[in-house]
């Protein structure tokens, strides 16, 4: 840690030859959305906080506040449904060399694994819902354990409700979370193409946190090339303590390791993206589970520009679990997902943006299994 | 509205093309207009590169109504519109119509320029450094042209019938060949047409000096 902060003050001192001192100057920018859908009785497009994307008005006030040296400060202040706000985002971040692409944030700060949850909200969002892997509830908990396999595949397909013996209900964590971020350090270093990020923070990427819960920390990392004008590829891994320390755990370590990668291609009116994401959670070894839980998903998403203002996008998107042997032999620890969505968008004037899509769920298990739903989302930002 | 009007077809009893008086002088623009400023983005993982702050105050001067004939003679050519430091270079263009403008891509990041409006509706898609492409505006008219990427983005393109307008250069303008004739000289700066004021052309030997001072 001293030598830690012997490197900032060098840095420190670095910077202010680096770059003078200027005027402080706050930037305020906004974003406010309203989503509308037919009810969504299997929880399909259910996220954090109990909130469905195909229901949900959403205001975000952004501001950053620059101070000079290179220095800034961030801030999302995030309402949903017209709840008390949220801080989505608030961190420092310091470039220390004007002539050097190497950064340091701190505080609750974006994620750097994976590609989708740093996407400009739902503006650079084509579609009105998210990818599976980035939203959909499972049935892991950080906060409860299944005491068998057998009550861990009873509750396949109720995410957003999970009831195992000696806990309460609550919901599910998706394989990696994009309603809200992690706290903690982060630094980044580009060269030419090339760039890599590396983070640690408190929470898991299914589970992020700004009060410390599970007595361990996160370790991510990102390496991102820019292999050609408009084509962009990136390789994530992370790991980190999952399960709440209060839990009535044996000895060992109980992590949640995650591994993705993406790509991003754009060239003339087409944009388009792809992005895998595998997922494994330790829980205690007991009836009958005796390997990690695992998940994987992948996602494959277009757009284009039909005519100016006009774009057309869809998304195909899976969601895979790894099997857990029950009562009934081997099978998937929860519900297989399937989701296409597919739709418009139209921009009346700038800073303005509807959509509407059409999006067919199918999952293998659960009370409600199937969902066929048009929705649409109007968008402003200033 | 205003705008349409003045850019539309308005005949004097003039005759363009004879004329040899000019008119000059100076736009002196003292609101505080400040480049435009990107949004915040706590999203983004590295700081936003350094950009280049194009001149607000840079106007565009012309004659609300022009002789009669200045619409057959109106010149074509090519301009172009430089896309520099996340920014629209320069930041107005006046052109007339029938002109070609060559939006170039001199950043290392992609850019996409399109325009919503009536006059001009166009998307240009994504295109990387190094490349142009090109619109040609041939409605008079106002263009306002933006990047889909970089939301701080935007420029004017004020597309004319004739070709009695000037767009000012460090604050100076000049606009030639003007035919004897009563017309109305318009200043136009930031999106706001600022002053319109009567101008007398006596002889083909005028060489009028008419200085503005925008405030508000």
């Amino acid at each position: 840690m001293r030598a830690l902060i012997v490197f900032l003050m060098a840095l420190a001192a670095s910077a202010e030859a680096a770059e003078p001192a200027r005027r402080p100057q706050l930037v305020l920018g906004g974003e406010a959305s309203v989503s509308w859908g037919p009810e969504d009785d299997g929880y399909f497009n259910e996220a954090a906080y109990g909130h469905n994307l195909l229901r949900t008005a959403r205001l975000d006030l952004l501001a950053a506040l620059r101070v000079g040296h290179g220095l800034e400060a961030l801030a999302d202040l995030r309402s949903e449904n017209f709840d008390a706000p949220r801080v989505y985002a608030l961190y420092l971040r310091w470039r220390p060399f004007a002539a050097r692409e190497i950064q340091l944030q701190a505080g609750r700060i974006p994620p750097v694994f994976g590609a989708f949850p740093r996407r400009r909200y739902a503006q650079d969002n084509p579609l009105v819902s998210w990818p599976l892997v980035w939203q959909y509830l499972t049935t892991v908990r950080p906060d409860a354990l299944p005491p068998s396999a057998d009550a861990l595949l009873a509750q396949r397909g109720s995410g957003w409700r999970v009831e195992y013996p000696g806990y309460a209900s609550a919901a599910g964590v998706p394989p990696a979370s994009a309603a809200r971020w992690d706290a903690g350090l982060e630094a980044r270093y580009g060269h030419g193409p090339l760039a890599l990020a590396v983070a640690v923070t408190r929470g898991t990427l299914s589970d992020p946190r700004f009060e410390e819960t599970n007595d361990g920390k996160q370790v991510s990392a990102r390496v991102e090339w820019t292999a050609a004008a408009g084509l962009e590829l990136g390789a994530s891994a992370a790991h980190g303590e999952f399960l709440d320390a209060g839990l009535p755990l044996p000895p060992g370590r109980f992590q949640q390791r995650a591994y993705a990668i993406d790509a991003e291609f754009a060239r003339g009116r087409f944009l388009g993206r792809a992005e895998a994401v595998y997922s494994e959670w330790d829980l205690p070894r007991q009836g009958g589970i005796d390997r990690p839980l695992s998940a994987g998903g992948f996602y494959v998403e277009g757009r284009f520009s039909v005519a100016p203002g006009w774009h057309v996008a869809g998304r195909v998107d899976r969601l895979e679990f790894g099997d857990v042997v029950g009562s009934g032999g081997p099978t998937p620890w929860d519900a297989p997902v399937r989701r296409l969505e597919a739709g418009v968008g139209w921009v009346p004037r700038r800073h303005a943006l509807l959509k509407a899509v059409y999006q067919r769920n199918r999952r293998d298990a659960g009370y409600v299994r199937e969902l066929d739903a048009v929705a649409g989302q109007l968008l402003l930002w200033f | 509205m205003v705008l349409r009007t003045l850019f539309g077809i308005a005949l004097l009893s003039a005759t363009a093309g004879a004329g040899a008086a000019s008119v000059r002088g100076v736009v002196d623009v003292r609101l505080e207009l400040r480049p435009p400023a990107a949004r915040p983005d706590p999203s983004a993982l590295e700081t936003a590169p350094r950009r280049e702050q194009p001149d607000r105050r840079r106007s565009v001067v012309y004659l609300e109504r022009a002789p009669q004939g200045a619409f057959e003679e109106a010149p074509r050519g090519r301009v172009v519109l430089d896309q520099r430091g996340e920014a629209f270079l320069p930041y107005v263009l006046a052109v007339a119509a029938g002109t070609s403008v060559d939006f170039t891509n001199s950043d290392v990041t992609y850019h996409n320029v399109f325009s919503l409006s009536k006059p001009k509706r166009f998307d240009l898609g994504r295109y990387a450094r190094g490349q142009t492409k090109s619109v040609r505006f041939d409605t008079p008219g106002v263009v306002r042209v933006f990047c889909d990427i970089h939301s701080h983005m935007n420029a004017w393109v004020l597309v004319f019938a004739h070709r009695f307008f000037a767009a000012t250069e460090n604050g100076a303008y000049r606009i030639d060949g003007l035919p004897p004739g009563h017309y109305r000289l318009a200043v136009w700066t930031d999106g706001q047409v600022r002053e319109t004021r009567a101008l007398h052309v006596a002889s083909d030997e005028d060489a009028l000096v008419e200085d503005f001072v925008v405030e508000k």
